[in-house]
């Protein structure tokens, strides 16, 4: 008798096929296709597809997927698998990080980070700061900032001196001028977020704990 | 061994040239032994400003494409004897007709003989910007308290710090007095603070460097002038001495004033 390799479970969440990580991939796409082709299910159901500790490729997640929504009874929600590379590994700690740039960004340079970033100086009008996360600016923030570069709706944009020429979050940007008297005001103790209605907002910096509450990283302060 | 000093500012007009001449006529009135360089070739001016247009046979493009040496292209100025050379830009070609890595070499040949090399950059940030900085290792950056020469300053500071040179440091030049103390034109402070880098000294406006320059003379052979000693000042701080900022306030008021200046400080 050979051994299974794809094994069906079934949860609340829908079907769950375990396949066998140890075979080769093209036995694995044999039994697959054999055990879709089966039958036996009724209506439409959510599957997802649990690796274990084998790494797919995209192509040939892909190729499993159409395996398994080929009769057309069966979707796949969910692609689960115990290991990634080490570059998307890195990507993901680089996201999370948060860069240190101690100077000025001055006319006509464009500091970017991946995570977040702080600036120990000033950012100079004609100056800009992109990064995929949140920007701190212990200084006077004077030129273009743009958080959230590539999609972060929860990203702020902090300065001690809050006088930018253009501030951008995810794809939002807004053209600073006179007519914002709030940020002219207070502009020692602001932050740039996206509000709920996806517009640019400013508030008090004490306001950060209460808008973003999962910014913080520590708990407490005994 | 000497030092080769790039003078730069990013916008033009500011008054490259002009203190490019002076400051170069101050050290070698100070007995330093001083070679211009004009890197704005094709819209060459440093020749006219010290005088000494119709005395160019060679010039910088001829020395580095070998039609003659060095010592054959430099102009000496006859004033200060023995002290002062320029080296002047070809007008009939373009920034293209010289490399970064000629450039180099060029300066580098001359600071074994010379105590200052200062080079005169042109406007911009294009290919006579990297020529005139390649060799150099101190800039000066020059600027005028308006928002668009701050702004470009800023630029070309940013771009200097890229560079394996020290810090630039910084002249305000072409300060009106009245017009900086009702604050209609930026303050010094405001300047320094803005590009964070240290000042090297004040130059007061003064029509007499407007018309010394016409006359092929820099206003530095002018012991009584006002710019003349802010740029005296800034040569003697380039060698070295430390000399106080010179104050913005005039002169010509009454001993009256002045002693209640004194009084109310």
């Amino acid at each position: 008798m050979k051994k299974q390799l794809v094994h069906i479970k079934g949860t609340k969440e829908g079907l769950v096929l375990r396949l066998d990580d140890q075979c080769a991939y093209a036995e694995l796409v044999e039994q697959l296709k054999r055990k879709v082709s089966e039958g036996g299910i009724d209506g439409k159901v959510d599957v997802q597809l649990h690796l274990g500790k084998r790494y797919l490729s995209t192509a040939q997640q892909d190729e499993l997927i159409t395996i398994v929504q080929g009769p057309g009874n069966m979707h796949v929600s969910k692609v689960h698998s115990d290991v990634i590379t080490i570059q998307e590994k890195m990507e993901i700690e680089q996201a999370s990080q948060c860069e240190t740039y101690i100077g000025i960004v001055r006319s006509g340079q464009i500091l970017n980070a991946i995570g977040d970033i702080v600036v120990i100086g000033d950012v100079n009008p004609n100056g800009k700061i992109e990064a995929g996360g949140s920007i701190y600016v212990l200084g006077n923030l004077r030129g273009i900032a743009h958080a959230g570069l590539k999609g972060d709706k929860e990203a702020i944009i902090v300065a001690s001196h809050f006088e930018p020429t253009h501030v951008l979050i995810d794809d939002k940007i807004e053209i600073m001028s006179n007519e914002k008297p709030f940020v002219k005001e207070n502009a020692e103790q602001i932050f740039a977020y996206l509000n709920k209605d996806g517009h640019i907002s400013y508030e008090r910096l004490q306001e950060v704990r209460n808008i973003r509450p999962l910014l913080s990283t520590v708990k407490g302060g005994s | 061994m000497g030092e080769a000093i790039v003078i730069t500012s990013g916008k033009g007009g500011v008054g490259k040239t002009t203190t490019t001449a002076n400051l170069g006529t101050a050290l070698a009135l100070q007995g330093k032994k001083v070679c211009l360089i004009d890197t704005d070739i094709g819209l060459r001016n440093l020749d006219l400003v010290l005088g000494l247009d119709n005395r160019i046979i060679y010039d910088l493009v001829d020395v580095v494409e070998g039609r003659c040496k060095i010592h054959q292209a430099l102009v000496k100025d006859k004033r200060v004897d023995e002290k002062l050379f320029l080296l002047p830009a070809a007008q009939t070609t373009d920034k293209n007709a010289v490399t970064p890595e000629q450039m180099k070499s060029l300066v580098d040949e001359l600071k074994r003989e010379y105590d200052y090399v200062l080079i005169d950059c042109p406007a911009g940030i294009e290919q006579g910007y990297k020529n005139a900085v390649a060799g150099a290792d101190r800039a000066i950056v020059v600027t005028t308290p308006e928002i668009s020469a701050v702004r470009d300053a800023d630029r070309i500071i940013g771009l200097l710090e890229q560079e394996e040179i020290e810090p630039p440091k910084l002249i305000i030049n072409r300060i009106r007095r009245d017009l900086m103390k009702n604050g209609d034109t930026l303050d010094i402070n405001e300047i320094t603070a803005h590009l964070s880098i240290d000042l090297l000294g004040i130059i007061i406006d003064s029509e007499d460097v407007i018309s010394s320059s016409n006359r092929g003379e820099p206003i530095v052979m002018d012991p009584n002038n006002k710019a003349s000693l802010g740029y005296r000042n800034i040569a003697r701080r380039i060698l070295g001495e430390s000399v106080p900022l010179m104050a913005l306030e005039d002169h010509t008021k009454g001993m009256f004033k002045k002693l209640i200046s004194i009084f109310s400080k």
